[in-house]
């Protein structure tokens, strides 16, 4: 009986692990060694610093008070709306919307256009690794 | 005699179409159309689509940089489909609202109407012209957030 309540909450806990795909995986392995890189103590990324990263507002690109939730809400599960345009955004929670961080390409690409926006500069390798952790378990 | 009236009425057919080519690049639709309006080319011409690819790390205050390739191959569909004419005259800008043609055709709209939250901009096209987004700008197809028909 232990045994079978073990291997149903393991079977549980594999079935909701949200696991990057191939290439995204390789792309967060090459952050992982970047991160090390500029820091030797270095140990892993974080889905909390992920988080306080997204939500922590900063004087923008366009010299406004503004966060990544600003545009992508505090809600992953929910679309936001751009800002600038009020053009909706589809949500960022993969479980909500499979096609989030699945092209490495993409990923990428936004990264450098948000954290521009947002920071005003591009992100560090732990920024973006943490960033990443934490919208993969959303 | 026929054959003049058949003329004129494609003319005038011609004159009041108010309309584009749709926007169809799948790639334009992908990159640019993701964050507004997937304005068509024909609205600007080679001039001011050469100045908006050439510094889209500050596009209008944010940035939507791409990669070389996709910037190139953006480009190329951009100039091979620019404006010319009317529409495009005089207006050299990144904007498309700064075309003459452009400004005359909408300054009879109240401010307000513009502000309002449903619009919030001139640039929203689709807020208004309800089939911009298949490139047909025409009075008939045009209505405005809590006011209704322009004609």
């Amino acid at each position: 009986m232990k045994k079978t309540l073990c291997f149903i909450l393991l079977t549980l806990t594999l079935l909701n692990a949200k696991a990057f795909n191939a290439p995204m995986q390789t792309y967060m392995n090459e952050l992982s060694a970047e991160a090390k890189a500029a820091n030797p103590n270095f140990t892993g990324f974080d889905a909390k610093r992920g988080e306080a990263i997204f939500v922590s507002k900063h004087t923008g690109k366009k010299g406004t008070q503004m966060s990544c939730t600003t545009c992508h809400t505090t809600n992953l599960k929910n679309g936001g709306q751009n800002v600038n345009t009020n053009k909706p955004i589809t949500a960022l929670a993969p479980s909500a919307n499979p096609a989030r961080l699945t092209d490495v390409a993409e990923v990428e690409k936004w990264l450098r256009r948000n954290f521009n926006d947002v920071f005003a500069r591009e992100g560090s390798a732990l920024e973006k690794g943490d960033v990443l952790t934490y919208i993969i378990n959303q | 005699m026929k054959k003049l009236l058949l003329i004129t009425a494609l003319g005038l057919n011609f004159a009041f179409a108010s309309s584009v080519a749709p926007s169809d690049n799948a790639q334009y639709q992908k990159e640019c159309a993701s964050c507004h309006f997937g304005y068509q080319p024909a609205l600007l011409n080679k001039a001011s689509w050469e100045k908006v690819m050439g510094n889209l790390s500050d596009h209008f205050g944010t940035d939507a940089s791409l990669g070389k390739v996709e910037s190139e191959q953006i480009l190329n569909y951009l100039l091979t489909n620019a404006g010319s004419g009317k529409i495009t005259a005089n207006n050299s800008t990144m904007q498309i609202t700064k075309s003459p043609y452009f400004i005359k055709e909408h300054r009879k709209i109240p401010a307000k109407l513009i502000e309002q939250k449903e619009v919030s901009s001139i640039a929203n096209c689709l807020a208004c012209h309800t089939t911009a987004d298949k490139g047909n700008y025409s009075e008939r197809a045009i209505v405005i957030p809590n006011y209704g028909r322009w004609e």
